[in-house]
């Protein structure tokens, strides 16, 4: 069965694997995909499944709808294939193993889940509203914080168990500056101090890391999430 | 119980090598260190080794800042800048995780331990004189200060009419009614006109403050920077103790 991923801004919003013959994709609620963005149409475009083989029409949307990055009138989709529609990218996956998520109608199609992509723009536009409240990039406290939001003001930001450092980190046999993060002029980096493996970001120990937006940086059992705000 | 504090070893090993010799002979029970263990001289990891295993109490100074990269050196003269880099290539991975464990501050009964001042420990301000004195005095805990990080061992009294005098460092036994901020010198780069590394022991009992000065192979000590590539005026001084 052909999956499509719902990515907004590289976040996967949805994974919707169908049986339909035909998908409708707009801004509106009647739309099989909706995607709630200014620059997506009410009756932005169509994929419609034929035997293997996926067809993306566009509806003569106002801002166009892109296959890998070239503007597309109608197109077939090859596997892996990127749709891009306003803010949203829809990844192409030509044969899903099965259902990837809950939430399956009767008709066998994921049906994309509002409120849950509400919530996320929700949380998304609260995160826009703390960069600009700080005027820069933020970590927010997700697991064992002490406090729910740090500005990262400061050319270096230290993090640890230490009572001196600026983000207070918790966990077992942890560095008093376990990790620094330095503001640079290409971004942020997240570096590794103290004792090896207690700095993570998605989980995975590094040494240095440039951060990405919504990346979660684990310091010992700590954890937070890194929200990029302009660059200063 | 008797405590000896060194301060600013400044990667001289040789220096710090006698130091923890003469401590043998002292019948001390511990030993704390006020950080600047590395920068300047040219054996930062085994100093680094020593203090992890002969220091209880291992503080921050400004110049592990500069080598955990907290700090930017662009403040620094052309000559410390040049240092700071050299130590920041040299140290290693386990020489960095062992910094980063190093404190800020200390406190032990009416003791505090601190690198430089008391009043914002990391912005790493000198005691010199009577003004910064007294913001030390205002946010210290306890009667006597141990600090470090101007090399000069001195000793500043604060009356309870808050009367603020200092002296060069000499032995001498606190009076119940005055509280005390004691620099201990700097065992690694002397700067006082004594090129014999510097330091300090309490005895908690006794109440005395006793200053040990102590020589050590300067110019192995030299010989070792030359070798190392770390700038002439920073193994001249050694000699001067400047």
């Amino acid at each position: 069965m052909p999956e499509i991923i719902v990515k907004y801004e590289d976040k996967v919003i949805e994974r919707i694997v169908t049986e339909k013959k035909r998908i409708s994709i707009g801004r509106t609620n009647d739309n099989d995909i909706v995607l709630e963005n200014r620059g997506v149409s009410r009756k932005h475009a169509m994929i419609e499944f034929n035997d293997n083989a996926a067809v993306i029409m566009d509806n003569e949307s106002l801002n166009g709808t892109f296959v890998n990055n070239r503007k597309v009138g109608e197109d077939v989709l090859r596997d892996q294939d990127v749709v891009t529609i306003g803010k949203y990218s829809l990844v192409y996956n030509c044969n899903a193993s099965g259902p990837a998520d809950d939430g399956s109608d009767m008709d066998g199609t994921m049906v994309l889940n509002t409120k849950k992509q509400k919530k996320m723009l929700e949380a998304d536009k609260a995160e826009r509203e703390l960069v600009a409240k700080y005027g820069g990039s933020v970590l927010l406290g997700e697991e064992n914080s002490e406090f729910a939001e740090y500005a990262l003001e400061r050319e270096v930001t230290t993090i640890g168990k230490a009572k001196f450092v600026h983000v207070k980190a918790r966990g077992f046999m942890l560095s008093g500056i376990q990790a620094k993060i330095t503001r640079e002029p290409e971004g942020y980096a997240l570096v590794n101090l103290g004792r090896k493996g207690k700095t993570r970001v998605n989980g995975e120990p590094i040494e240095r890391s440039w951060l990405k937006n919504g990346d979660l940086v684990t310091v010992g059992k700590s954890t937070f999430k890194f929200v990029e705000g302009e660059a200063q | 119980m008797i405590f000896a504090v060194i301060s600013d070893i400044h990667a001289n090993l040789e220096a710090l090598e006698a130091v923890l010799e003469d401590l043998r002979s002292q019948h001390i029970d511990t030993v704390y260190c006020l950080g600047d263990v590395v920068g300047y001289g040219c054996d930062p990891t085994r100093c680094l080794e020593l203090v992890v295993e002969h220091c209880d109490i291992r503080l921050m100074g400004n110049h592990e800042y500069y080598a955990l990269g907290l700090i930017s050196n662009d403040y620094l003269s052309p000559v410390a800048r040049q240092s700071a880099a050299w130590t920041q290539e040299h140290l290693t991975e386990e020489d960095i995780e062992t910094i980063s464990n190093f404190e800020m501050e200390a406190h032990l009964a009416d003791i505090h331990l601190v690198h430089a001042s008391p009043f914002e420990p990391e912005s790493w301000r000198y005691i010199l004189a009577t003004q910064e004195a007294q913001r030390a005095f205002d946010c210290m805990q306890g009667t006597i200060c141990f600090y470090g990080h101007s090399h000069l061992p001195m000793i500043f009294s604060c009356s309870t009419e808050g009367e603020i005098r200092h002296q060069v460092g000499h032995d001498f036994q606190p009076s119940d009614d005055k509280r005390y901020l004691v620099n201990v010198g700097s065992v690694g780069q002397p700067r006082d006109n004594d090129p014999k590394a510097c330091y300090a022991l309490f005895d908690a009992d006794a109440r005395t403050v006793t200053y040990r000065r102590v020589a050590y192979d300067i110019e192995k000590t030299q010989q070792k920077m030359k070798a190392a590539g770390v700038p002439e005026l920073l193994v001249e001084r050694l000699t001067v103790g400047q």
